[in-house]
């Protein structure tokens, strides 16, 4: 089968769709600037706003409920999507309709803005709209009032920075298996004050406009934005007649298995996801005309990236720009974006630069810095996440074809779930421990246990579902940001709040280079891990994995979640999947 | 100084999570990173909040911690020299 791209649909600091920002591509201007739509006080720290207040964005798209501003930026650029490809969930011939969107912030915007409401039990109609999965659901009711009707599958990738490549790669593979028609595929990211704050624990935020692959780079600038492909078989499209953009040849996911926040000095994982996008696009290294680096700027991924790239590209290095010098990092949005930004790139011949580049420095690939004209076939799409999770994505103008398979059926190992303490130190030592929460402990234990009982000690892929996430981290560091007005934060709170966190670190503590993934869909989290899993094991892609579910009990959150009568309970299990 | 070394010692065994360790179980002068307690680049992190919290010293590069944290002693010292409260 061959995956046709039949329409793309972009928000970010540069535009509110295709045309604003090809021509913002085209006239290298950047979106970076002072803080004006963010309430932080950390105004000194330029951002890559959508310019836009969350009520003008509403006014625009005519949505008069509360939503998270990740779910208005999302909706933005999928419409953009679906009208560019010429449907729409309710002519949709092609259903069941599939919408995959990749998310980390979800409503975290809403739940910091009225973080006292709810204490005072004011504000509650927003409280749902926290978790990831709902602000997914929210762009998706909005997309169609027929939702309910039309029962589409929908899954809400959360990895970090690599959610929305993520999110692309389970829709291809949901194609390929027969399981969708079309797929709206993507992410959406809103800034927040909790990841600005977050990340500027990490000290990784350039006071300045950043500077990709430079000497004196000094960190990111966030952005915010969404980015959205439509993807459906060739023969699809070309039934009814769309115009296709491009195609999806070739991807991949993989863990660096390193460290939390910072990549390998070799650059391990982000070799393997590229090499491994290159084998399944059947393509060498000297096919490709242009690279979409990840490229966040700050000194650790822009040196271990090069690294990465030197490796598999060698003397035919080509065309290399990071585009976050034109939006900032827009986070989990960021693989949707920028693939986007490939497809405009490939449509209209040319490669945007790498602004505010200037000099080189050992071990540093030199990036395109200005844009130039170049007719483009095959452009590869990068985008890593926190805990080493590297996807890289094959765009082409010609189709290959992919290999399709009917879903095959799973067999389960026993569900592994430990409660006591001291077999939960059993397989966690202290040195580990040290910065896990009691729950973290209790799933690192149970998978630990769950391979040693299947005999499987490296899984092919390590897949976690889960409705809030690490939540006790998440509220440590909301309520001490609230508390301390953004003054003097923790980094581990942060770093550990990341949805992927438990996948991540069992991969870290086991080495496990495998596909990584979480999913935050809600009660329907362990679906979609598991329609994921399936799917990859029909496509011959993994032979089994490990699935985690998680969630933990937290007091404050529950405090705030009796308005609406859910409680948030511990899980931590583990099974082994296999043929 | 010695005063400072111990109370320096809990603040990192607080501000780091090693539940089981008491200030007597860290040498001054060992490695902080590598070997010694085998920190890494988050743990660096979290110092540098903690001379900023406890003592008003503000890094605003994160190389810069690489010297001063070799050891509690050159912590120490270095918190002596430059604290603001």
């Amino acid at each position: 089968m061959r995956i046709a791209i039949t329409g793309i649909g972009m928000v970010s600091a540069i535009g509110c769709n295709s045309t604003e920002t090809l021509q913002a591509l085209r006239n290298e201007r950047s979106g970076i600037g002072a803080m004006r739509m963010l309430q932080s006080v950390h105004t000194d720290l330029p951002v890559g706003e959508v310019p836009y207040t969350d009520a003008e964005l509403k006014t625009t798209l005519g949505v008069d409920e509360p939503m998270p501003r990740t779910s208005l930026l999302g909706l933005m650029a999928a419409r953009e999507a679906m009208e560019m490809a010429g449907v729409n969930p309710f002519t949709f011939h092609l259903s069941p309709f599939t919408f995959i969107s990749g998310t980390t912030v979800g409503g975290m915007d809403l739940t910091e803005q009225h973080w006292q409401d709810y204490q005072q039990s004011l504000a509650t109609e927003n409280i749902h709209l926290h978790e990831a999965g709902e602000s997914t659901n929210a762009i998706m009711r909005y997309l169609s009032p027929l939702t309910s009707h039309l029962s589409p599958f929908i899954a809400t990738p959360s990895t970090a920075c690599s959610s929305a490549l993520n999110a692309i790669m389970l829709g291809a593979n949901l194609l390929r298996t027969g399981q969708a028609k079309a797929a709206l595929v993507g992410g959406a990211e809103s800034l927040s004050k909790f990841h600005l704050n977050g990340f500027n624990t990490l000290m990784i935020l350039d006071h300045q406009p950043c500077r990709p692959f430079d000497a004196n780079r000094n960190g990111l600038n966030l952005g915010e934005g969404a980015g959205y492909l439509l993807i459906e078989p060739e023969a699809e499209a070309l039934a009814r007649g769309a115009k296709i953009l491009g195609y999806i040849n070739g991807y991949a996911n993989t863990c660096d298995a390193f460290h939390q926040t910072a990549s390998s000095a070799d650059g391990e994982g982000a070799y393997r996801a590229m090499k491994g996008a290159l084998e399944m696009a059947q393509l060498e290294p000297e096919d490709i005309d242009y690279i979409n680096a990840h490229g966040t700027a700050t000194p650790n991924n822009d040196l271990s990236e090069s690294a990465a790239l030197i490796r598999l590209f060698g003397d035919h290095m080509p065309a290399v720009s990071s585009t976050k010098a034109f939006t900032g990092h827009t986070t989990s949005a960021s693989g949707g974006l920028e693939a986007a930004i490939c497809v405009l790139a490939m449509q209209h011949g040319f490669i945007p630069a790498n602004l505010h580049w200037s000099q080189t420095a050992e071990g540093l690939i030199q990036p395109m810095t200005r844009t130039r004209c170049q007719a483009l076939h095959h452009v590869l799409c990068n985008a890593f996440g926190f805990g080493g999770n590297e996807s890289s994505l094959v765009i082409s103008n010609e189709g290959k074809d992919l290999s399709e398979a009917s879903l095959v059926e799973l067999s389960s190992c026993r569900e592994i779930e430990i409660s006591e303490d001291t077999e939960v130190s059993a397989f966690v030592n202290g040195a580990e421990a040290r910065r896990m929460t009691p729950q973290t402990r209790r799933i690192v234990a149970a998978a630990k246990k769950a391979m040693q009982e299947a005999h499987i000690d490296q899984p092919d892929a390590i897949v976690c579902a889960t409705q809030y996430g690490c939540m006790l981290q998440s509220m440590r560091f909301l309520q001490d940001m609230i508390d301390s007005e953004e003054q003097q934060l923790k980094p581990t709170p942060f770093i550990q709040s990341t949805h992927n966190t438990i996948a991540s670190l069992i991969a870290i503590l086991t080495g496990n280079h495998g596909y990584n993934a979480t999913y935050s869909q809600g009660k329907d989290s362990l679906a979609c891990a598991m329609t994921d899993i399936r799917t990859q094991m029909s496509l011959g892609l993994i032979r089994n994995a490990l699935v985690l579910e998680f969630d933990e009990e937290v007091e404050v959150w529950d405090k705030v979640l009796q308005h609406i009568g859910e409680k948030t309970q511990n899980i931590a299990k583990a099974t082994i999947i296999t043929l | 100084m010695e005063q400072l070394i111990e109370q320096l010692k809990s603040q990192i065994i607080d501000a780091l999570n090693f539940e089981d360790m008491t200030p007597a179980d860290i040498d001054t002068d060992a490695p902080l990173f590598g070997e010694g307690l085998g920190l890494d680049s988050i743990d660096a992190l979290e110092l540098i909040m903690l001379m900023d919290r406890e003592y008003g010293i503000k890094l605003a590069d994160p190389k810069a911690g690489k010297a001063i944290f070799q050891s509690v002693r050159t912590m120490a010292e270095y918190i002596q020299a430059n604290r603001t409260k």
